[in-house]
């Protein structure tokens, strides 16, 4: 039976890197599309929806940039951008977003299309992680002194059960003796099937930051590592189970949030803590309130990787312009990038009241030097928010700043 | 004021801040009931201590949802930042785990 069952994953497996190859292969190169200069991107997954979404942007502007993209591990593409390695033709696609012209339909919700790389592959421009380096085992100790990390939004992440399941919260606790121990023998009820224990490999974000909060290393997880080690397999494997009560897998929670039909995110109780707590005011929320006032413990944030002058600036201008837009320090007449920030799920630092220094790590308060956090309250998804609106310069309660009184 | 009309000028001070913080925080709460708790406490399995209540927090199970242990009003520290007050949706759940070790923490991986 078991000699069955593994000769059905490998049969899997095959079949997903031929489907891979052949839509690839069949792919034009992504430096013959025409059109908009291009930035090549490694992400992960969990970064794919902001890489659509402010992608989508980016090539229909007046100064148009075309994102090409290959969804990663977080600690593989940190590895590409350390070594420097090239963006290659693999079994995962590189995908590219299309302008307007090229395809009216096409939205950030879309499939996106393919393009191969050149012989010898590309050279990446950005890299965006998911979670701390310093979980990243396979890293030289010291980074090159031309590549810049820059600390992008934050990505919360969490443990996701079948619609069906009557289970509601997770403990620490129960997930360090669900997931560390082999099957049943951590005694976690009802967790105590590892074929339905659904993971990340230990270089994808989400099992690195799952892991640290309930007290494990991603390389101790014990569940299900999908053939193609994605979120989206996670999700389906998770969402079709036959035996709601007993799964369980890891998923970013932007993920989540487009798939809250299909699946249910246990609220989480950390280390320490008295209650369980949900990434949102509630299970139907999606304000991040508590990722952002420390509630709820399992995020990080996003590293950005990409190589710099001497003025710290990234040599590709265009690459810089998507750094200025994600962290807001830009807004374009027609791309807004914190807006695709709060949109795809992300919470940007400015609206952070907490945070740490590596996966798993304490909290302490933050204070952000130009708060954003009345605007995101008011633009998340349902957004609403207590702030004053204002025009301008200083107000009630502190700054002005894209028309909320933020604390400063 | 001699040093015992003082004192009773602090301990009833001390009191009414007590009803303040007990009023504030159970006013904001939306838990579902909770059982008496035991606090967390052991080691993790790297042997990292467990964050527990620390300055500020009575002895656990002491005192009844609401009561001014329950929640931190102005937290500074990783503990009271997460034990914070806040309106949002508390849920209580405390598994019955059986390799928990005596003192709560928790044993090191097979």
């Amino acid at each position: 039976m078991r000699d069955l069952q593994s000769l059905c994953l490998l049969g899997a497996a095959v079949g997903i890197t031929m489907i891979a190859a052949s839509s690839t292969a069949m792919a034009a190169p992504c430096t013959s599309l025409g059109g908009p200069p291009l930035v090549f991107i490694e992400n992960g997954d969990t970064q794919e929806t902001l890489v659509k979404r402010l992608g989508s942007k980016l090539a229909n502007s007046a100064t148009p940039v075309r994102l090409v993209y290959k969804n990663k591990r977080t600690c593989d593409l940190a590895l590409d951008l350390y070594t420097p390695n090239p963006i290659l033709n693999d079994a995962i696609a590189i995908k590219y977003i299309p302008t307007a012209t090229e395809d009216p339909l096409w939205t950030p919700l879309s499939v996106t299309p393919t393009c191969e790389a050149d012989d010898g592959g590309n050279p990446i421009g950005l890299g965006i992680g998911a979670t701390f380096l310093s979980s990243c085992t396979n890293l030289p100790a010291t980074r090159p002194a031309d590549l810049a990390e820059i600390k992008g939004p934050v990505q919360s992440y969490g443990f996701i059960v079948p619609a069906s399941s009557s289970q509601i919260a997770l403990t620490a606790q129960e997930g360090y003796f669900a997931y560390g121990f082999a099957q049943g023998t951590g005694m976690a009820t009802p967790w105590l099937d590892q074929a339905l224990r659904f993971s990340r490999g230990p270089t994808a974000s989400t099992a690195l930051t799952c892991a640290a909060a309930i007290g494990l290393k991603g390389s101790q997880l014990k569940g299900t590592v999908p053939a193609g080690n994605t979120s989206t397999e996670v999700l389906n494997f998770v969402a079709t189970s036959g035996n709601p009560d007993v799964t369980i897998g890891v998923m970013g929670t932007e993920v989540y949030d487009g798939a809250r039909n299909l699946v249910k995110l246990l609220a989480f109780k950390g280390f320490g803590q008295r209650f369980a707590y949900y990434p949102d005011t509630s299970a139907t929320a999606f304000d991040k309130k508590n990722v952002r006032d420390g509630h709820y413990l399992p995020w990080a944030p996003t590293p950005y990787l990409t190589r710099v002058d001497g003025t710290g600036k990234a040599v590709d201008p265009n690459v810089q312009r998507v750094l200025d837009l994600v962290l807001g320090a830009r807004v374009d007449a027609d791309v807004n990038g914190l807006d695709q920030v709060i949109a795809s799920g992300l919470v940007p630092e400015c609206a952070m009241g907490v945070q740490r220094e590596f996966d798993g790590g304490n909290l302490s308060l933050f204070s952000p030097p130009a708060s954003c956090a009345c605007y995101f309250e008011a633009k998340s998804p349902q957004g609403k928010t207590s702030c004053a609106t204002c025009t301008s310069g200083t107000c009630a309660t502190g700054t002005c700043r894209r028309g909320y009184c933020e604390v400063k | 004021m001699n040093a015992k009309n003082l004192m009773g000028v602090v301990l009833g001070g001390l009191v009414i801040a007590s009803s303040v913080l007990y009023i504030a925080c159970d006013s904001s709460d939306s838990a579902v009931k909770e059982p008496t708790l035991a606090p967390d406490s052991g080691r993790l399995a790297d042997g990292a201590p467990i964050p527990v209540p620390d300055a500020g927090l009575l002895p656990d199970g002491a005192l009844p949802d609401g009561a001014p242990g329950d929640c931190f009003l102005n937290p500074k520290t990783h503990f009271e930042i997460i034990n914070a007050c806040t309106d949002a949706v508390r849920i209580t759940k405390n598994p019955t785990l059986p390799l928990l070790l005596t003192d709560g923490g928790l044993p090191p991986l097979p």
